[in-house]
């Protein structure tokens, strides 16, 4: 670890320090509404809410959200103006993301970036500053050391904020947070802190449900092996009780397909997108009828697919991150977890 | 940073009533803006992205060859809220286009050699852009015998009636042409399309062949161009999905790992033959 | 192993022994503490995965719209009255059904118990004579199991299956009395603005994932109105007035259908009070039509006939 890449937090500093950043950014924070915690604008500090846990919601809703105008337009008679967007003004802070969430960032990024780029998502992400806070007390649900992340990483986070009692250590995970660790409200890094630190990642690793790890391990091979399983009736057992709601994909960090639409009135518009499932019975509906998932099992075996299987052989992350919000919050109980290990034990016929 | 998400504008300047059920229309377009004209370049088997303002987008192949430049024209069969507010538009109302999207006939590796296009149906616009574009007196000496087998249920029910007429008159090409029952005044072959394959029975030998059409007549083709000896990557499918941003964001046209509308809409069968996922036809 | 999860084993052993069912929908643990979720049961050396307990809360009605052959359920009050529905909407026979009655005691909201043991890693949830007995690692807290209840099972009118093949358990009690729609009442007596604000404070929770619909055994529609596009009724985006439109024509789609089960809310993630609308419907069809959902195989819905004491005189004025 290199000078600069890592400094110290007291926690009383950390109100000043949000508060600067809420004089020029727009900030997404953790706060507490409707009995549950969301990642929402916050205006002051006092909105923050760093109780253990994760957000309903995740960190996608704030660069990519669900409801989004492309352009406007407007129609007289043979004649049509179209009014697109400019890029957003001030910078955006992803204030006390965690670890899963920012790794599904990075998927994110592959998937509206690349040779041709979604501006709406990348004009946001440009200015956008993630600041995570790690996981010293992860949740039963989770399991994201299992999909190759961790309770402690930084990956995907520009600054990540690890508790160690009574300040924080402060980690930079990318050149932005090195430039952001410049902040008088850091101070030096020492031998105690490090080491504390080290300790407590280990804890959070450990603290983690082993059982939950084992089961959810992504063993060589898990690619080619829903490859050869596809059309096994294993599906059918599988995928009974989904319900075919957007649960999963709709809380999902790395979940990112769309509908496009437009909204009209007399003769003006709009053209918006919505996020789209891939667990509805229209997403693959052909006007002409023609459906190549009619049912839940091929809707809900797709889901796996796309996340375990197509994402990886694109050369991509894989595309779950292991935040455990499908898990918890399926209606039915329909676990990732578990399909993986059936896969993963199924014998190819 | 250039949005791919909005349209640019054309006017349409033409509409041809193609089939006689009134269900098939083709528009030709025109640019409104002088840019957009002249940055606008596109290889047969590419599609674009055309807005109804106020109703919606949807995806047509494009049936215009790029040798004639600055109209493009689409073939528009009336079935959703898209293509019937298309139908309702007149000479002079103005669209919007997003494209040119997808990946194209791959016009270098047909080079030196036999094309073998194999089309049904409304599928068959996108060879009718390849075939006009073999066909240019600048093209068509880099190609070698070119087959094309078209049918439809019946005769009413062809496409490019004009063209057809034209091509029929060339001694460059074979042209076959099909439809499911016999009809009155009808000199052509009698029988579906993958029937019409075998009878004709065309060499695998130095030869590509292109199959675009209703993917229950993909499927049946298939077969036969394997019985006949053509080998996996000499085979070409243009595949069809449902499709919203054409630009592989928004995820809902994938064949396992692959987009229709951006790693497609054209795959050799040696590619499909290796994608997992729910069958393309 | 409680009693009930032991009858409910033997009376599907039985059946599908005996051929009387293809299939038995009921309940196996989940994969979390505290979870229990439906499950599919064809073959005999299964039997051992149904069980039963306070997380039995799934309305598996919902999976028989259509369905062919025989199938054996594992029903509660609620499940059952979907089910006198479903067979009167002639989305399944009543010759297919078994229906396996299990009294209920009340489903558990186990997002209360999390809270209530600080989200700490539960690894016990034992139900015991009234009280539910929570352990973590760290702590154990015993509960009154009434008080965590879900609201819908707090007021529930019809514990005890009104339709069953055979009766599980003990014979139910007498029933307390209970004003099911004093809330709905207080809700009313509001102002017009301070109901709006309600309204709009709970729809905009919602994120259109359609749980609410799809866990609904009365929402088997082919095409959702929310998915007709010719013409299109209602706009898909979370935008305020599409979602308040979407809840509004979904609890009129349900006024006279909807069996109190509460599925919808236990689905929703965002914790909406979808159950509002709907009950103001139930407590208006009791009130003009005398009628109550799912409760006699011989009534019809009164949105389905007509009478000529109806109180729609536009309709029967002479």
């Amino acid at each position: 670890m290199s000078k600069g890449d890592t400094k110290l937090l007291k926690k009383e500093r950390l109100e000043g320090f949000i508060e600067s950043l809420l004089n020029d950014h727009v900030v997404f924070g953790p706060v507490k509404k409707n009995d549950l915690r969301l990642l929402d604008r916050i205006e002051s500090v006092n909105d923050i809410s760093l109780d253990r846990g994760n957000t309903m919601n995740s960190a996608k809703n704030a660069l990519f959200p669900q409801t989004e105008r492309l352009f406007a337009y407007c129609h007289g008679e043979k004649v049509v103006e179209i009014d697109a967007p400019s890029a957003e003004g001030r910078g955006l802070v992803l204030f006390g993301v965690r670890p899963c969430d920012a790794r599904g960032l990075l998927l994110l990024d592959k998937v509206f970036g690349g040779s041709l780029k979604d501006p709406y998502y990348c004009d946001k992400r440009e200015k956008t500053v993630v600041i995570g806070v790690a996981c010293d007390k992860p949740d039963p649900k989770c399991f994201c050391l299992a999909m190759g992340g961790g309770p402690c990483s930084a990956e995907g986070s520009d600054l990540l904020l690890l508790d160690l009692g009574d300040q924080y250590l402060v980690k930079a995970g990318s050149p932005k947070g090195k430039t952001l660790l410049k902040n008088k409200a850091f101070q030096k890094i020492d031998k105690e802190a490090l080491a504390r630190a080290d300790l407590v990642e280990k804890e959070a690793e450990k603290s983690m449900n082993q059982a939950v790890l084992a089961q959810a391990a992504i063993g060589e091979g898990l690619e080619k092996h829903l490859e050869t399983l596809f059309d096994d009736p294993i599906w059918d057992d599988i995928t009974e009780s989904c319900l075919g709601c957007g649960i999963c994909t709709y809380l999902c960090p790395t979940c990112h397909c769309f509908d496009i639409l437009d909204e009209t009135g007399q003769s003006t518009g709009e053209r918006i997108r919505i996020w789209d499932s891939c667990q509805f019975p229209l997403f693959t509906h052909q006007a002409s009828g023609v459906n190549p998932r009619p049912s839940s099992k091929e809707r809900f075996r797709q889901r796996i697919m796309h996340k375990l299987c197509y994402l990886p052989q694109n050369g991509n992350l894989s595309g779950c991150v292991g935040c455990g919000r499908c898990v918890t919050e399926c209606p039915v109980n329909l676990d990732i977890r578990e399909v993986i290990q059936k896969i993963s034990a199924r014998e190819a016929k | 940073m250039e949005n791919p998400y909005v349209p640019f504008l054309m006017r349409i300047e033409n509409v041809i009533l193609e089939t006689e059920d009134r269900k098939i229309k083709t528009f030709v377009l025109a640019f409104v803006s002088e840019e957009d004209r002249k940055r606008f370049a596109y290889v047969p088997g590419q599609f674009a992205e055309v807005s109804v303002f106020g109703k919606g987008e949807a995806p047509f192949g494009m049936a215009s060859t790029p040798t004639i430049p600055d109209h493009l024209e689409f073939s528009v069969s009336t079935i959703g809220v898209v293509t019937g507010a298309l139908h309702n538009l007149k000479k002079g109302d103005i669209v919007g286009v997003r494209g040119p999207l997808g990946n194209g006939y791959p016009l270098d590796a047909f080079k030196e050699k036999n094309l073998l296009l194999i089309g049904g149906g409304f599928g068959f616009s996108t060879l009718r852009s390849l075939t006009n574009y073999i066909l240019h007196d600048q093209n068509r000496q880099a190609f070698k015998n070119l087959t094309i087998i078209y049918g439809a249920r019946k005769p009413g029910l062809l496409l490019y009636k004009a063209d057809l007429a034209a091509w029929g008159k060339r001694h460059d090409l074979n042209l076959h042409l099909t439809v499911d029952q016999e009809a009155d005044g009808w000199k052509g072959h009698v029988g579906l399309v993958p029937n019409i394959t075998r009878a004709v029975a065309p060499s695998p030998k130095n030869t590509f062949a292109v199959v675009c059409g209703p993917p229950v007549m993909m499927k049946f083709t298939l077969p036969v161009l394997k019985d006949l000896g053509f080998n996996d990557e000499d085979i070409l499918f243009s595949l069809e999905m449902r499709m919203k941003c054409g630009i592989g964001k928004c995820g809902r046209c994938n064949v396992g790992s692959k987009y229709v509308c951006s790693d497609g809409p054209v795959f050799s069968q040696s590619e499909l033959s290796k994608l997992t996922g729910e069958a393309h036809f | 192993m409680s009693q009930l999860t032991h009858e409910i084993r033997e009376a599907a052993r039985g059946l599908l022994r005996d051929g009387k069912a293809q299939v038995v929908i009921g309940f196996e643990p989940g994969s979390l503490p505290l979870r229990s979720r439906p499950c599919f049961i064809r073959k005999e050396k299964d039997i051992e995965r149904l069980v039963w307990s306070g997380f039995c809360e799934t309305n598996v009605a919902r999976y028989l719209p259509k369905r062919k052959g025989k199938v054996a359920i594992v029903a509660k009050g609620c499940d059952s009255r979907a089910l006198v529905e479903l067979i009167k909407e002639n989305q399944i026979t009543r010759d297919q059904l078994v229906i396996i009655g299990v009294p209920c005691e009340g489903m558990i909201d186990r997002r209360r118990i999390e809270a209530e043991m600080g989200h700490e890693l539960i690894v016990e949830a034992e139900e015991k004579e009234g009280s539910l007995v929570v352990r973590t690692a760290d702590s154990e807290k015993i509960l009154d199991r009434k008080e965590y209840l879900f609201e819908h099972c707090k007021a529930c009118t019809h514990p005890t299956p009104v339709v069953y093949d055979v009766l599980l358990g003990q014979p139910p009690g007498p029933q307390e009395a209970i004003d099911a729609f004093s809330d709905v009442d207080a809700f009313s007596a509001l102002d017009r603005e301070e109901r709006w604000a309600y309204l709009v404070q709970e729809t905009s929770k919602c994120i259109r994932c359609y749980a609410c619909r799809n866990a609904c055994p009365m929402c088997y529609c082919p095409e959702c109105f929310v998915d007709a596009t010719q013409p299109q009724w209602v706009g898909k985006s979370t935008g305020l007035s599409d979602t308040i439109i979407f809840h509004l024509v979904r609890a009129f789609h349900l006024a006279g259908r909807c069996v109190a089960c509460g599925a919808c809310e236990q689905a929703c993630p965002m914790g909406v009070d979808i159950r509002k609308l709907n009950r103001k419907l139930q407590k208006d069809v009791i009130d003009l039509f005398h009628h109550e959902a799912g409760c006699s195989l011989d009534e019809v819905a009164p949105l389905a006939t007509f009478r000529l004491d109806d109180p729609e005189p536009f309709m029967v004025e002479p």
